[in-house]
């Protein structure tokens, strides 16, 4: 299969089925929760328009944050309140600008390094997503998708510090379609994936390839698990695409684990303990 | 009358085989002794997880390479002895021959998984002695030893002395170490038991959540610890194996008695 057959093959999806057990299996994991909602964080860009699509769906106890900062295009801005709207969340959603805290950070850390600053603006993010969710006893619902997670391109304890990732094995390409089956509106599902952390960023342009090429590197070496030869000879890329790929994906192993413990005792956390998720 | 063996106790580094191999090499050219024996798993390292299936083909094309350097050597390698059977195995290279020795104990309880990647040794078919000089020795892999029949059986086909590669964890920091205090009676009790020299060879150095302890050790057939590495660190540790002891040993010793009976129970139940 060529790259394109490749991704036409990874996308052909069931997207109603896909969206009927995302929404189920949301409003079944809150509900063993224990707790009575979800909050995720609306940018304007695709995850977060279809993870709050699918929180709308599963709960009428959802509520949307929006979290501008200078460097958030006004049009994003736009597009998460319409769509916020249009989900009928007008009265379940509230925008907090961060520039204030983020440049408080900045002066304690005497940097502007947009790199600094802006992972500062993801964990800040998830500060005020978790305490929105405290009060209000609700979870925070997290937008990663699988090409994102693989990649390592997202903030440690910042967008990756949520309770549960519904999208989480879709990659960007099969989230895109999903969104345009849920009915988000096409400029979110056209429109190129930024973290929006600081200005002119975008995902492709900071990782050198797209989303196209890198989830059907992503399909080919992990899950039909092919050498990196093979999948350059089959997708007709370059050998340096693919070797870059997984020098992403293996570098950044660490943001998917929890943090190794140090061992002493005769059982340790991680090392022989592993009951499941869903323990009480 | 005997071999000199040396223990090179070394910290792998995980999935970096290359880096391994150079390690080993270097190793065996710098030694004078006439067995060099590394650790379970050394070539590769032990905490791989799925990596198992990625590095195989790579730790047995180093195997190869190194049973080039024609000196006799035990060291730790993956194997894939048909497609998707992977054994956690003892490269034992003898003469310039490479034979892939099996784990027949796989741990799969506490910290282990290795039955989530790799299938036992079958012992009608992969207890095997090897000689070298006029000593005739077989090779066991860490869980092999906390179960009587693997050494035992070894010991009963000829083997003189046994090797032991092994990867184990520090599980409770304490002073000493209650898993080295266990290794030390288990090998004891095999050596006495058996009328054979055993030769504990441990991985050192942390690997993901593990550190292993290193304190690898020479017991001779009297139940003596003729020589021992420190726990740790890295070290090499020389050791003498004299047929004259395995002799001594079994003059006083309950090695002389089998009886087969004991087996055929133990099979029927």
């Amino acid at each position: 299969m060529d790259l394109q057959q490749k991704l036409s093959h990874l996308v052909n999806l069931n997207y109603d089925i896909v969206a009927e057990y995302l929404v189920k299996r949301l409003r079944e994991y809150i509900a063993e929760s224990g707790k009575k909602g979800g909050i995720v964080g609306v940018s304007g860009g695709i995850d977060s328009a279809v993870v709050a699509t699918l929180l709308s769906r599963a709960t009428h106890n959802y509520f949307f944050l929006l979290l501008p900062s200078s460097s958030t295009p006004a049009r994003d801005v736009q597009d998460a309140l319409e769509l916020t709207e249009m989900l009928g969340g007008r009265d379940k959603r509230e925008v907090v600008e961060i520039d204030g805290i983020v440049r408080e950070v900045g002066s304690r850390v005497k940097s502007e390094d947009p790199l600094v600053l802006g992972n500062a603006k993801a964990r800040i993010r998830m500060t005020l997503l978790y305490a929105f969710a405290q009060k209000l006893d609700y979870l925070v619902i997290g937008t990663g998708d699988k090409s994102e997670i693989l990649l390592g391109y997202f903030t440690k304890y910042g967008d990756g510090g949520v309770d549960v990732l519904p999208i989480g094995d879709l990659y960007k390409t099969q989230v895109r379609l999903l969104g345009r089956h849920l009915g988000v509106p096409e400029k979110i599902v056209t429109k190129p994936s930024s973290p929006a952390l600081w200005e002119g960023q975008t995902a492709e342009g900071e990782l050198g390839l797209s989303y196209e090429v890198a989830d059907a590197i992503l399909y080919s070496r992990f899950e039909e698990m092919k050498g990196p030869e093979e999948v350059a000879k089959e997708l007709g890329v370059d050998i340096s695409l693919v070797r870059r790929v997984d020098e992403l994906v293996m570098r950044s192993q660490h943001k998917r684990l929890p943090p190794e413990i140090f061992r002493l005792s005769g059982r340790a956390i991680n090392s022989d303990w592993r009951y499941p998720r869903a323990w009480a | 009358m005997g071999v000199k063996v040396e223990i090179v106790q070394i910290k792998s580094r995980l999935g970096k085989i290359r880096d391994n191999y150079e390690l080993h090499a270097s190793e065996l050219r710098s030694s004078t002794a006439d067995c060099v024996v590394f650790p379970e798993l050394s070539l590769t390292g032990y905490v791989l997880r799925d990596l198992v299936y990625e590095l195989v083909a790579e730790a047995q094309r180093y195997s190869e390479k190194l049973s080039e350097e024609g000196r006799c050597a035990i060291f730790g390698t993956l194997a894939e002895v048909r497609p998707g059977i992977i054994w956690n195995a003892a490269g034992v290279v003898v003469d310039g021959k490479l034979t892939y020795v099996p784990k027949f104990f796989l741990p799969t309880y506490g910290l282990f998984e290795e039955r989530r990647y790799f299938q036992p040794g079958d012992p009608k078919r992969d207890l095997v002695t090897f000689r070298i000089r006029d000593v005739n020795f077989g090779v066991v892999i860490c869980e092999d030893a906390w179960h009587p029949e693997p050494i035992e059986a070894l010991a009963r086909m000829g083997a003189d002395l046994v090797f032991v590669p092994s990867a184990s964890p520090v599980r409770r920091l304490s002073q000493p170490l209650d898993i080295q205090v266990s290794w030390q009676s288990l090998l004891r009790a095999h050596s006495l038991m058996n009328g054979v020299w055993t030769v504990f060879s441990n991985m050192v150095g942390a690997q993901e959540e593990e550190f292993f302890w290193g304190g690898s050790f020479f017991m001779s057939p009297r139940g003596k610890v003729t020589a021992e590495a420190p726990i740790m660190e890295e070290s090499r540790l020389l050791g003498d194996i004299t047929l004259d002891e395995v002799r001594l040993s079994r003059r006083f010793s309950s090695f002389r008695d089998h009886i087969r009976e004991f087996h055929e129970v133990l099979r029927n139940l």
